[in-house]
C-alpha cells in the first residue's frame, strides 16, 4: 500500500490532460493589479475600465485618434445655450442574455435605462466614485435626466460645459438594466449584464476572469458581419511582472501593457526602440498618453517648518526644476519610452504648446539660488521627497543632479495609500505624483490649480492658489469657440510654469507589447482597450 | 488528557484575542482613509461620508473594535428589533439563531462573522475560503513530502556516517539550507517551465529528454475559457519542490544528528546483542526515540506554511492566503487583513496542541 500511493499520485498528475476545448480564438492577458469589480459605476482604475469596456456600452465612444463616434446614441444635437444635449438612440441594442428579463434574449435598450444608469450614479446610497461627473446636471435625480420615448433621451446642464460629451465616454456612463442590477444589489459586481461586444462568462477571483462573445452585438463591420471576431476573452491575475513578461514570451498571453523593469532593457533599446531579436516576435505600438507625472510643493497654509518656508520662494523651486535633467532622466531610467516634460504641465497631446518652459540649465539654476539667498546651497534646509518604492530610481537620479547645484534632497518611500493621505494632507513638502485625465480635455488639468479643487476634496495637492488662473478658467467655461479655450488653457500652462508649484518630469505614452497573431490592433491616449475589432489568427 | 486541551484551547482563544486586539488597533492607528482611498480624489465629501458610514468608519475607533469583537465571537449580543440599529441582527449575514432573548437585544449564537473587504465589498470569509485550499494543500503536501525523503536521507546518512553517501547528503542539504526562499522560486521556476519546459536533445545520441511541459505560473485549479475551472495538478509540481527543498534539508540533518545520539545508547546496544534486525532496531526503536526534534521542527514550518508561503505564492502565482494576505496589506484592506492574520493565529494554536499531543505518544513520559 505504501508504494502505492506516489504511482497514484503520479498517475492522477498525468492523468489531468483531458480534452479540453479549444481556446484558439480567444484573447489572453494577464493584469497584475486585481480588479475588484465588474460594476461600471465602481470603474475607477484602468484595469477596471478595461474589463468594463467590453461588457458594457454608453452613448457615445472615442476613435483611436479621440473623436467622438456614435455607439449606442445614433446622433445627438446641443441646444443653442449650450445646456440640453438630445440623443438619438439606436432601437437595436440587445442587453446580454439573463434569465431576470421577461423575454431573456430580447431586452432592447431603451432611453430609459439611460436615466436608470445615470441617477444610479448619483444617488448617494450607491456611494459610486464617479458622483461627482453629474455635478454640472441641473437636478439630476429628477429632471437632469428625461427620457420622452424610448429612442430619445434628454440632459440637462446647469451651465454649458464643453467637456460635457467626453465625459459621457467615462465607463460610469454604461447603461445597465435595472432589473439585473435591483436583483443582485452589491454582488451586480460579479453579475454583470451590459450590451458590450462580450458577455461575461465566469470569475475565479485571484485566477482568472473569462469573458465569452455576445453573439447578437449590435455592431456589424463594413461587410456586415457581425462583431466581435474573438470568441472570448481571458484575464489572468498573475502579480509578478517577470512572470507575466515570461509566459507572453512563451506565447502564453497575446498582449502586455507597459514598460517594467524587470524586461525594459531586453525588449527595448536605450532609444526606445524594439530590439532587432524581437521584431518578427513582438509587434510594438507607442503613442501619448493624457498622463503626466510630476513633482508636486505644498504651498498650503500648513508651512510651519523650515523647509516648507523655503520651498513658498519661488526662486527655490524654479531652481530645483532647472537643475534636473529630464531629457537625460528619460533616456536612462525609461529607455525613451515617456518623453520630457518640457511644454508645461499639460501634456502636448491635448495642448500643442510649441514653446519649452524651465528646461535643464544649471547656470542658471545657480544664479535663482544666490538670489534667494542660497548661494551654492548653502543654508538651504535638506528637502524631503515622498515617493513610492516604484519611482525610487527616478528620486536617486534627481537626488543626485541636485547634489550637484548644493541642493541636498533626502528620498521618502511610503506606501501608496499613505502617500495619497498624507499628501492630501498638506503634511508632505514635495511629493511625486502623476495626473492621469479623467476625460481627454486639457480642461481636466487645470483643475489641479484651483482653488475649489484644494485637496483633500480636490486634486489640488499643492492648494496653489492664483487669481489669473481662476478667471482664464471661467473664461474658458463660458461657451468660447475650440480654438479660444485652448488659448485660455495655453495661457494656465504658462502661468503654472513660471509660478512652478509643480515640476512636470515626463508625460507618458501608452506602451502595448502585442503578439504577431493578434490584427486590428489599436491604441488611443486614453489607453482604453477595445477588442471588438481585433482578430487572432489561429 | 480533555482537562490538558481544554487547558490548552483556554490558552488559544487568549492568544487570538490579544492578535486581534493588537492587529486591529495596529492598523487603525495608520493615517490613511480607507473611505477617500476607495472614491479617489474627485469624489465629493458627500460620498466619502456615505461610505465612512458604511463602513462603520464613522465611529470612534473602541466603539468599531467592540463591533468587530461582537462580531467575531460565536457568542454574541445583538439587538432583535430595530432594524436600523448596527447592532441589528441580520440573518442572511450572521446565519446563527437566539439563544436568550434579553428585551430588545438577545444573545445569539452563530458563527463568526468576518466582514466584506472595503476594496471588493465581497465576504471575507468566501476569500478566505477561496484561497486556504490552495496553501493548506501546499503545506501538507511540502511537509508531508520534505518528512517522508527526509527521515529516509537522515536514516541513510546516520547508517552511513562518514562514507561518502553520508558525505553528500550533508552537503546537498547544506546547499538546500543555503538558498533564499525567493531565489530557489526563480530559480526552479525557469529551469523547470524555461529552460526544460520542451524536450532537450542529448548529445552525442539520438534520443532526447522529454519536456516537463509545465507552466510557470498556476494554481491548484486551472481555467479553461469554454469549460471553466479544472483540477490541474500538475500546477503544484514546482511550487512543491520549492517549498521542501529547506524543510527537507533541515530534516536530513536533524534526523541524522539526532539518530546518531540515540544509535550510541545503551538500549540499542541490547538489542543488537538480543539479536534483532537492523531495519527493526532502526525503524523500531532508534528512529522513533530520534523523532522529537524533528516534530519540533516540522511544526513550526508547517504552521508557518500555513500562513502562506508568500514569496513562493507571488512567484508561482499560486492563489494562497499569503498571497492573498500580501496584497490586502498593499491596498490597506483591513477586514482582508484581520481575517487573514485571524485564521493564521487559530492555525498556529491548533498545531500547537496537536504538537502537544503527538509529543505525549512519541515520549511517554512527557504525558505525566
Amino acid at each position: 500500500m505504501k508504494f502505492v500511493l506516489p504511482f497514484a499520485l503520479i498517475a492522477l498528475l498525468l492523468g489531468c490532460q483531458s480534452n479540453l476545448p479549444d481556446e484558439s480564438n480567444v484573447f489572453f492577458y494577464n493584469e497584475n493589479n486585481s480588479i475588484t469589480t465588474l460594476d461600471p459605476a465602481f470603474a475607477r482604475d484602468l484595469e477596471i475600465m478595461w474589463a468594463t469596456n467590453q461588457l458594457f456600452d454608453g452613448l457615445v465612444e472615442f476613435d483611436k485618434d479621440l473623436n467622438l463616434i456614435p455607439c449606442i446614441a445614433k446622433s445627438w444635437k446641443v441646444s443653442e445655450d449650450g445646456r440640453a444635449y438630445t440623443f438619438n438612440l439606436r432601437n437595436n441594442v440587445r442587453f446580454h442574455p439573463s434569465p431576470l428579463f421577461s423575454n431573456p434574449e430580447e431586452r432592447y435598450v431603451t432611453a430609459q435605462d439611460f436615466v436608470y444608469s445615470f441617477r444610479r450614479i448619483v444617488d448617494p446610497a450607491l456611494a459610486s466614485p464617479g458622483a461627482w461627473i453629474f455635478d454640472k446636471i441641473n437636478d439630476p435625480l429628477e429632471n437632469g435626466f428625461q427620457a420622452p420615448n424610448d429612442t430619445t433621451l434628454i440632459i440637462q446642464l446647469k451651465e454649458p460645459f464643453h467637456p460635457f460629451l467626453s465625459i459621457l465616454t467615462m465607463q460610469y456612463c454604461n447603461v445597465v438594466p435595472k432589473e439585473v442590477v435591483e436583483h443582485f444589489g452589491p454582488d451586480f459586481r460579479s453579475n454583470p449584464i451590459g450590451t458590450g461586444p462580450f458577455k461575461f462568462a465566469f470569475w475565479y477571483e485571484g485566477t482568472s476572469l473569462v469573458f465569452h462573445k455576445h453573439i447578437s452585438y449590435w455592431q456589424t463591420d463594413s461587410s456586415g458581419i457581425t462583431l466581435p471576431y474573438l470568441d472570448g476573452i481571458k484575464i489572468d491575475f498573475i502579480k509578478d511582472v517577470a512572470v507575466e513578461y515570461q509566459n507572453f514570451l512563451l506565447g502564453n498571453y497575446d498582449f502586455i501593457s507597459g514598460i517594467h523593469p524587470a524586461y525594459k532593457d531586453e525588449l527595448l533599446t536605450p532609444k526606445g526602440e524594439l530590439n532587432a531579436q524581437f521584431e518578427s516576435k513582438i509587434n510594438f505600438y507607442k503613442t501619448p498618453f493624457i498622463k503626466t507625472d510630476y513633482l508636486g510643493f505644498y504651498l498650503g497654509e500648513n508651512t510651519s517648518a523650515s523647509t516648507m518656508k523655503a520651498l513658498q520662494d519661488v526662486r527655490i523651486r524654479k531652481a530645483i526644476e532647472l537643475s534636473i535633467n529630464k531629457e537625460e532622466m528619460v533616456r536612462y531610467l525609461k529607455n525613451n519610452t515617456v518623453v520630457a516634460a518640457n511644454q508645461g504641465f499639460i501634456p502636448p497631446a491635448l495642448l500643442h504648446s510649441p514653446q519649452l518652459h524651465n528646461e535643464y540649465n544649471p547656470q542658471k539654476a545657480q544664479d535663482l539660488l544666490t538670489e534667494a539667498g542660497f548661494p551654492k546651497g548653502q543654508g538651504l534646509p535638506e528637502i524631503p521627497l515622498a515617493a513610492t518604492a516604484d519611482y525610487a530610481d527616478l528620486l536617486e537620479y534627481m537626488q543626485h543632479q541636485l547634489a550637484l547645484n548644493g541642493i541636498k534632497i533626502s528620498i521618502n518611500i511610503l506606501q501608496g495609500p499613505t502617500l495619497r493621505e498624507a499628501s492630501a494632507k498638506g503634511t508632505l513638502p514635495v511629493f511625486r505624483k502623476s495626473w492621469l485625465a479623467d476625460y481627454p480635455d486639457a480642461e481636466n488639468f487645470t483643475g489641479l490649480f484651483l482653488k475649489k479643487n484644494f485637496s483633500p476634496d480636490g486634486p489640488n495637492y499643492t492648494h496653489f492658489f492664483n487669481e489669473n488662473i481662476e478667471a482664464l478658467y471661467a473664461k474658458s467655461n463660458s461657451g468660447l469657440p475650440d480654438s479660444s479655450r485652448l488659448e485660455c488653457f495655453a495661457a494656465i500652462n504658462e502661468l503654472v510654469a513660471s509660478e512652478v508649484p509643480v515640476i512636470p518630469l515626463y508625460y507618458d505614452q501608452v506602451t502595448h507589447f502585442v503578439s504577431p497573431k493578434i490584427m486590428d490592433w489599436e491604441i488611443n491616449p486614453i489607453n482604453m482597450i477595445d477588442l471588438k475589432k481585433v482578430k487572432k489568427i489561429h | 488528557m480533555i482537562k490538558f486541551v481544554l487547558s490548552k484551547l483556554g490558552y488559544g482563544l487568549l492568544v487570538l484575542w490579544g492578535v486581534v486586539t493588537l492587529v486591529f488597533f495596529l492598523f487603525n492607528l495608520s493615517p490613511s482613509d480607507p473611505a477617500r482611498n476607495l472614491v479617489g480624489e474627485s469624489a465629493s465629501e458627500e460620498v466619502v461620508q456615505a461610505i465612512r458610514k458604511k463602513l462603520d468608519l464613522d465611529l470612534p475607533m473602541h466603539h468599531r473594535y467592540f463591533l468587530y469583537l461582537n462580531d467575531l465571537s460565536p457568542l454574541s449580543f445583538y439587538n432583535r428589533v430595530d432594524s436600523s440599529s448596527r447592532r441589528f441582527f441580520i440573518e442572511e449575514r450572521y446565519s446563527g439563531f437566539e439563544i436568550l432573548p434579553l428585551g430588545d437585544h438577545a444573545i445569539y449564537l452563530k458563527k463568526p462573522y468576518l466582514k466584506r473587504s472595503f476594496l471588493s465589498d465581497r465576504s471575507v470569509s468566501e476569500i478566505l475560503g477561496d484561497v486556504m485550499p490552495g496553501t493548506i494543500l501546499l503545506a501538507i503536501c511540502s511537509i508531508g513530502g520534505a518528512l517522508l525523503v527526509g527521515l529516509l536521507f537522515g536514516v541513510v546518512a546516520a547508517l552511513n556516517k562518514d562514507t561518502w553517501i553520508d558525505r553528500s547528503l550533508l552537503f546537498l542539504s547544506a546547499l538546500g539550507m543555503a538558498g533564499p526562499s525567493f531565489f530557489v522560486a526563480i530559480l526552479v521556476a525557469w529551469i523547470g517551465a524555461v529552460l526544460w519546459r520542451d524536450a532537450i536533445p542529448l548529445p552525442f545520441t539520438d534520443a532526447t529528454l522529454p519536456g516537463t511541459g509545465l507552466n510557470m505560473t498556476g494554481s491548484l485549479h486551472s481555467v479553461n475559457a469554454f469549460s471553466g475551472e479544472y483540477l490541474d495538478l500538475k500546477n503544484m509540481i514546482l511550487p512543491l519542490i520549492t517549498l521542501m527543498i529547506r524543510p527537507l534539508a533541515v530534516i536530513t540533518q536533524l534526523t541524522r544528528s539526532s539518530l546518531l545520539d540515540v544509535l550510541g545508547q545503551d538500549f540499542i546496544r541490547t538489542a543488537y546483542a538480543k539479536g534483532l534486525s537492523v531495519r527493526r532496531i532502526v525503524l523500531k526503536h532508534a528512529l522513533r526515540n530520534a523523532l522529537n526534534p524533528v516534530v519540533t521542527a516540522v511544526s513550526g514550518w508547517f504552521a508557518s506554511l500555513l500562513a502562506g508561503a508568500v514569496f513562493v505564492e507571488f512567484v508561482f502565482g499560486w492563489k494562497g492566503l499569503g498571497q492573498e494576505l500580501f496584497n490586502a496589506i498593499e491596498k490597506q484592506d483591513l477586514p482582508v487583513v484581520m481575517g487573514g492574520v485571524i485564521t493564521i493565529a487559530f492555525a498556529f494554536v491548533m498545531i500547537s496542541i496537536l504538537v502537544d499531543l503527538i509529543y505525549g505518544w512519541l515520549d511517554p513520559r512527557i504525558r505525566s
